[in-house]
């Protein structure tokens, strides 16, 4: 099923398939600096409450994302 | 001179090496316009070369105004001949994160004929968890030497000056396929695939980490942590800092005690103990919280924390259009706006820095405490309520610091939505680095250079300003009485714009006088009013206030009018430093002065209808 990136709760995994069209160009490119490609493995390590950023993991590195950028991060849930 | 270009993408151990292979012998330079330090120094084993440490990026595909200037400096010192060689650093533990800026820098060396090493920095770690990197295959793959290094333990750091004294070029392993004419996509892609044939697998590297965040993330134990912590930066700026300043003030009224009597002429003997040593201490004052501010916050970055509190924060700054990083540098305000506007470095996008910068301003800081403190003695009773668990004036003070913060986060909200700065913003994606034990000596080494670059850049306006503002004072009947000084005159010529506050020359001069520092608005009334050391005793500066027939409303357009005034020289002079702009300093000042002079006006005017 495809869902966002924000859409994760802690402890799901996810495969990236890419990202929506209201994604800012230049956002989607640092995003694929930062390793968030299409086929890449990710999983949400933290979901904060009070709708704070949340916290994914892509190969060794950790990054935190917010609702405006991880809602546009198309993605399927993966066992 | 030789130079040679560090390189490296954030977080990488990039400024630690260049610590080591300076020798924390060097000098640090801001990049024109930008927050964004430039460190050279000599090699220390090859001193006929200087090492510039390039600001940490993560692309050469810029995406801000604050990244194209790097990115620019950077192609403009490829053309320069005499950068002799490129060092890019990678995190050898997290290579996905490192490889695509190495390969542009690569690529980019290549155009210029320039050797470039990569140096595969954090080796010790994967030695300590028993993983291996493949440096001769990787080497191979990206067609530049790679080296092996520690620049925690200084392993392999040999090797790097044997490969500048060699100019190894890139040149140097087989390669397959050059990467010059490569497209950025094209060297995303390669960059992937490289960081999933060399990187390390498994959650042994980021187990640690994935532990603390437990702790530091956690909604109620990341929580606590996250006030604990808050609460030590404040102490650390409030308290700590308290004796190292009142050591500053002692010192220089040793000097000035012992100076003084040895200058026979009147004037320059008032000169140099209220200009010389006024204006010296106005700015040598606040370097103890400089000092440890910039030590504290070094402390939350090197250890990872900060990215952590950022997080943590980031939500409801968010709402105000500023960021998770703006609340160590407001927080930071409410104690002294100049280390805040210093900490606000820490914001990477130069949209929300800006904004950071407004809202630093109106943050109830320190210096405002003794005008609060006078005019609330002055016209709220200190009478309780409910029983004595109410004070009025204690409400007061709770009120009036309060509206501060609320109209800088009125002021960022508004800026925000009626301003689309997009070329300036960057997205909130945060890199959470590992938590690492920082390292003290190089952490000393930025508290001192923070500290110098407020006393030689920012120090020379203020005193400059200081020294005006005493001759506006003392002449033309030198020293005699400030109501007839040049100062006294302006206060009647400006008496008409603040009449409307129901407030007479007095006041004018003392606002004009404050613009040193907040507080010197105290000292001045004593002054006019005749009253010895009126900012340590105020109950006769109070008792003067209400002969004067002051109103309450005025009382309270003052209170309004100084919660909100840009009323400080050594604030403009660092926001002129920090941001590039002394345009930005200036609009501020003005944009303040209205926004102050219009609330105080309306607040005077409800305040006199309703009493």
């Amino acid at each position: 099923m495809t869902t966002n990136l924000w859409s994760l709760k802690s402890g799901d995994r996810c495969e990236i398939l890419g990202y929506d069209h209201a994604l800012d160009d230049k956002y989607r490119i640092r995003l694929m600096e930062f390793g968030f490609h299409p086929g890449e493995s990710v999983s949400c390590l933290h979901a904060l409450a009070f709708g704070a950023p949340k916290v994914y993991r892509v190969s060794n590195t950790v990054y935190s994302l917010d609702d405006e950028v991880a809602s546009h991060v198309l993605v399927r849930i993966t066992p | 001179m030789s130079k040679v270009l560090l390189m490296g993408s954030p977080n990488s151990g990039k400024s630690l090496l260049f610590n080591r292979l300076t020798g924390l012998h060097h000098k640090v330079a801001n990049f024109p316009g930008i927050t964004v330090d430039v460190s050279t120094g000599r090699l220390q084993h090859l001193p006929d070369r200087e090492l510039i440490d390039f600001p940490g990026t993560y692309s050469l595909q810029a995406i801000s105004a604050d990244e194209r200037v790097a990115v620019d400096y950077f192609e403009r010192s490829l053309r320069d001949p005499d950068v002799s060689h490129v060092l890019c650093v990678i995190d050898a533990t997290r290579l996905e994160k490192s490889l695509y800026f190495t390969l542009q820098v690569i690529r980019e060396c290549t155009r210029h004929h320039k050797p470039v090493t990569v140096l595969a920095n954090m080796i010790d770690v994967l030695d300590s968890h028993k993983l291996s990197l493949d440096v001769a295959q990787l080497a191979v793959a990206v067609q530049a030497p790679v080296l092996p290094v520690s620049a925690r333990s200084g392993k392999g750091l040999e090797a790097v000056v044997t490969a500048l004294q060699g100019e190894r070029s890139l040149s140097a392993p087989g390669t397959t396929e050059s990467l010059e004419p490569a497209s950025d996509e094209r060297l995303r892609i390669t960059a992937h695939q490289l960081a999933q044939r060399f990187g390390a697998s498994g959650d042994v590297l980021i187990r640690n980490q994935t532990r603390l965040d437990g702790i530091f993330l956690h909604s109620f134990t990341g929580g606590v942590a996250f006030f604990f912590i808050m609460y030590l930066l404040f102490q650390s700026i409030f308290t700590w800092a308290a004796p190292l300043m009142d050591a500053v003030e002692t010192v220089l009224s040793t000097v000035a005690d012992w100076v003084i009597p040895m200058i026979g002429n009147q004037t320059a003997r008032d000169f140099t103990a209220d200009a010389l040593f006024g204006g010296i201490g106005a700015f040598l004052v606040f370097v103890p919280q400089i000092f440890i501010l910039t030590f504290v916050i070094g402390l939350l970055e090197d250890s990872g924390y900060m990215a952590r509190a950022a997080l943590i924060c980031h939500k409801p700054l968010r709402l105000f259009g500023l960021t998770g990083k703006s609340f160590i540098p407001m927080l930071s305000g409410v104690a002294c706006a100049i280390p805040a506007i210093y900490a606000a470095r820490a914001i990477d996008s130069p949209r929300k820095r800006l904004l950071t910068y407004m809202a630093i301003p109106l943050m109830p800081c320190s210096a405002r405490l003794p005008v609060y403190t006078l005019l609330i003695a002055a016209f709220i009773p200190a009478t309780t309520a409910l029983g004595g668990l109410v004070g009025w004036q204690g409400l007061a003070m709770f009120a009036i610091y309060f509206f501060g913060m609320f109209c800088g986060l009125l002021v960022t909200a508004l800026v925000s939505r009626t301003s689309k700065d997009h070329y300036n913003d960057l997205p909130f994606v945060l890199e959470l680095p590992p938590y690492r034990l920082p390292s003290l000596k190089p952490l000393l080494r930025t508290c001192w250079n923070r500290s110098k670059h407020f006393v030689t850049k920012a120090g020379k306006i203020i005193f400059a300003v200081t020294v005006g503002v005493w001759i506006l004072g003392y002449f033309p009947n030198f020293g005699a009485d400030l109501g007839t000084s040049w100062l006294g005159y302006l206060g009647h010529v400006i008496e008409p714009l603040f009449a409307p506050l129901g407030l007479d020359w007095r006041y004018g001069v003392a606002i004009l006088s404050s613009f040193l520092a907040r507080e010197v608005f105290v000292g001045t009334l004593g002054t006019i009013f005749g009253i010895e050391s009126a900012d340590e005793q105020m109950a006769p500066l109070v008792e003067h206030i209400h002969n004067s027939g002051m109103t309450l409303g005025s009382g309270i357009a003052l209170l309004v009018f100084f919660a909100i005034a840009l009323q400080c020289v050594s604030t403009l002079a660092i926001l002129a430093k920090e941001s590039g702009s002394r345009a930005l300093a200036v609009k501020m000042f003005a944009g303040y002065f209205l926004f102050a002079y219009a609330a105080a006006l309306l607040a005077y005017q409800l305040t006199s209808a309703l009493t």
